[in-house]
């Protein structure tokens, strides 16, 4: 594993293959025969003799993604690029089938015989999959330097134990999408923080301007982790501690946060009571028919808005960060996918290479420009194509900075189940303080 | 090919092995029919009980057997309660309401009136469509902003501000009972009108002849020739009810407040979600025993009628 190090990481196509070659050298100055008896020792090792039709073969597992074109053809334009790998993509179902994706990769990665070598996952099967020693760690592939030209956030979720267990991919956040209409005839500023928010859709309410002041998504599901993350932290808080190994949600700064979340419903009522069975879509539709002044959501969100075939409010819609409790400092939810490397691949240079290359900004542009995915390098945000052909990303940019990422843990699939339920329990009853302390205190029992 | 050999060898050889191989020939051809049940039915049901006594974990990789350990924790966790008894409380509710139901459109079936056919046919398009369908549509039909049945009851008065019948504790399991009764009753429609039919009309006319009323041709007559198919169409459809997932699954993911979460869609989330395959399967072969239970029951009480009636 150490001679890759040796090797340029961008060994671009020039002819032969360079890698191997040199590894060849390598091997005969270390006293074998040249020629055949090189070519056994090599082939015994698990290598590959260099002759551009044996080319190695690997795999990538993942989600399908599709705009434009698809992920196939994006493994495609990868194995036309150069000459020593063949990927062999196989794909698995959309990203809204989200519990099948992550069954499939469960099921091959268990089986640790190396397939599929590289795959892309959700940021939060990451701690999971690391922790079962599925994951290959990438710190000596991609050394700090190399890392400051993501999203800090991105890099953070891809992070466990102290290692780099992914490389990020794409990102999503939670965003604060408004009104500029709106806006302007009731106080002219973006609101910053959650107050300002709440009086300004109230009054915008009160006006008969607005059905609603404020959708977010309170069904008892994922997005339900994935709002409370990001209006706790808003607020300085938590749900795990910083070492990760107990819960902190029902500490005073999270406990406030979800009983704003509460009261929009009940005190403020800029909210409505659906927002209790809503999850993305149906809180996306009543923003875009024009009925809501303000909403949370994801970015996907922003095509539709500016589509005059599915939107009332072309042109009056606009994204921001999400407001913040006075003291705290706006958060955004990550979502997004990152990039693995099996730990079991038998094909490390070349899954590395892949890797490299589909994290590239150039791959990252393409993703950007035919997929509608959004860049995990702010360097992109750039670029005066995305610019031209995506505008809305690049408002974006700011949304990605802060993201956070949600508890990472190994345990997240039982921790963000009983936050779905313990949050739920909150938001209906109003017993958010109790609630909350007993989502702690389950935490506690599966982190601990 | 083996087959034909035994035929031709028991023609030739008289007796005993004649015999023999006439009492073989049954299971022989049972054979293929047990084997695929076996793989597919009987192997995956003893797995699953057996795993239910292991920690097995596809994420943790543990697969330790760990005796009644998950059944002692099963007996402790209020969530398998809570989803216990909201899945009984689901199919007592709407096995009965839909037998009756069911009942009443199958008297009124079995009369003869213009455009009969057409409405039986009819009658059954709510039990063909998919399950994902019929709850995307209860879905906006009782959505809380914009939903019909909100705006039919507030413009009759019967309500002064919007429900939120699924976002409520209150309200969410009883509209998802709803739906079921919907989607269901004309599965049992149809299988009660089968049954009323198998009724001799001429007991009917006789009775009618002696004076009977409808009402006392129906109670002494019909129902008690009718009650075996009840009672079958009962054990069906509680059977069946006792495993909803796709209507809880899509209309609120077992929200708000864990107020509609059943077994299935309990099960579904600890053995796919947190791939806990040794619990979950504790929870799923809990499921199997209630289940067993429930068609013990139903079983008695069929044994019971048929003694009675015969």
């Amino acid at each position: 594993m150490t001679d890759i190090k040796k090797t340029p990481a961008h060994s671009t196509s020039a002819g032969q293959s360079i890698m191997l070659d040199r590894r060849q050298l390598l091997l005969g100055a270390a006293g074998a025969a040249i020629g055949t008896a090189t070519l056994g020792v090599a082939s015994g090792l698990g290598i590959r003799p260099a002759r551009a039709a044996d080319r190695t073969e690997i795999s990538f597992a993942s989600a399908s993604f599709f705009g434009k074109e698809g992920l196939g053809d994006l493994v495609k334009a990868f194995n036309e690029s150069q000459s020593r790998i063949t990927v062999k993509f196989i794909e698995l179902p959309p990203p809204s089938s989200s519990t099948e994706v992550y069954q499939g990769l469960v099921q091959q990665l268990a089986r640790r015989n190396g397939t599929p070598d590289v795959f892309s996952q959700d940021v939060i099967w990451i701690a999971g999959f690391a922790s079962a020693g599925w994951a290959l760690p990438l710190d000596e592939y991609f050394p700090k330097d190399k890392r400051s030209d993501y999203f800090p956030g991105t890099v953070a979720a891809c992070t466990y134990g102290g290692k780099l267990t992914a490389l990020p991919w794409f990102v999503d956040s939670g965003m604060f999408y408004y009104r500029k209409d709106l806006v302007e005839k009731h106080g002219g500023k973006v609101p910053e923080t959650w107050a300002d928010m709440a009086t300004m859709a109230a009054e915008a309410q009160k006006a008969g301007d607005a059905k609603f002041g404020y959708l977010w998504q309170g069904k008892q599901a994922e997005v339900l982790v994935c709002d409370a993350v990001e209006i706790i932290a808003s607020n300085g808080g938590s749900i795990l501690s910083a070492d990760g190994k107990s819960s902190v949600i029902g500490d005073d700064a999270a406990v406030a946060a979800i009983q704003f979340l509460y009261d929009t419903i009940n005190k403020t009522k800029i909210s409505p009571q659906s927002v209790l069975s809503w999850d993305e879509e149906p809180s996306r539709q009543p923003f875009t028919s024009g009925e809501a002044m303000f909403m949370r959501n994801w970015s996907y969100v922003y095509p539709i808005a500016q589509d005059p075939k599915a939107s009332h409010v072309v042109d009056k819609v606009a994204v921001a960060p999400l407001p913040h409790f006075a003291g705290g400092k706006s958060s955004a939810c990550l979502g997004g996918y990152q990039l693995g490397v099996n730990a079991n691949s038998k094909k490390r240079e070349a899954a590395i290479e892949f890797l490299t290359w589909m994290s590239s900004p150039e791959t990252q542009t393409r993703l950007a420009l035919n997929f509608g995915l959004a860049p995990s390098r702010p360097a992109i945000f750039q670029d005066a194509k995305l610019k031209a052909e995506q505008p809305f990303m690049a408002s974006l940019q700011n949304v990605f900075t802060g993201a956070t990422p949600r508890p990472i843990t190994p345990q997240y699939a039982k921790v963000t189940l009983a936050l779905q339920s313990s949050i739920s329990k909150a938001l209906v009853s109003g017993n958010v303080k109790a609630e909350l302390q007993a989502a702690a205190a389950h935490i506690n029992k599966i982190v601990g | 090919m083996a087959v034909t050999m035994t035929v031709a060898v028991s023609e030739q050889t008289p007796g005993k092995s004649r015999a023999l191989s006439s009492a073989l020939w049954p299971w022989l051809l049972l054979l293929p029919a047990f084997l695929s049940l076996a793989s597919v039915s009987f192997y995956p049901i003893v797995n699953g009980v057996y795993l239910s006594f292991t920690n097995r974990s596809l994420i943790t990789q543990d697969n330790d057997f760990v005796s009644i350990a998950n059944y002692v924790q099963l007996l402790a966790d209020p969530p398998f309660w809570n989803a216990w008894w909201h899945t009984i409380w689901f199919t007592l509710i709407s096995t009965l309401l839909e037998t009756f139901i069911g009942l009443a459109m199958a008297l009124i079936l079995c009369e003869t009136f213009a455009g009969r056919g057409m409405v039986r046919a009819a009658m059954l398009v709510p039990w063909a469509m998919p399950t994902v369908v019929t709850s995307k549509m209860f879905g906006w039909l009782f959505d809380g902003q914009h939903g019909i049945i909100n705006f039919i009851l507030l413009h009759t008065g019967l309500i002064d501000q919007n429900v939120n019948w699924y976002g409520s504790p209150d309200t969410a399991l009883t509209t998802i009972i709803l739906a079921d009764v919907w989607k269901t009753t004309p599965f049992m429609a149809l299988l009660l009108l089968t049954g009323l039919q198998t009724v001799p009309k001429s007991l009917i006319e006789a009775a009618r002849m002696d004076g009977a009323r409808a009402w006392t041709i129906f109670w002494h007559v019909r129902l008690p020739l009718l009650m075996p198919t009840l009672l079958i169409a009962g054990l069906f459809r509680a059977l069946d009810a006792f495993r909803v997932f796709d209507l809880v699954y899509v209309l609120t993911g077992g929200g708000p407040a864990d107020s509609t979460e059943t077994l299935s869609t309990l099960s579904y989330k600890v053995l796919f979600s947190t791939l806990q395959f040794g619990y979950g399967s504790a929870v799923t072969t809990a499921m199997f025993l209630t289940e067993g239970l429930i068609a013990i029951g139903f079983c008695i009480f069929l044994v019971r009628q048929i003694r009675r009636t015969t």
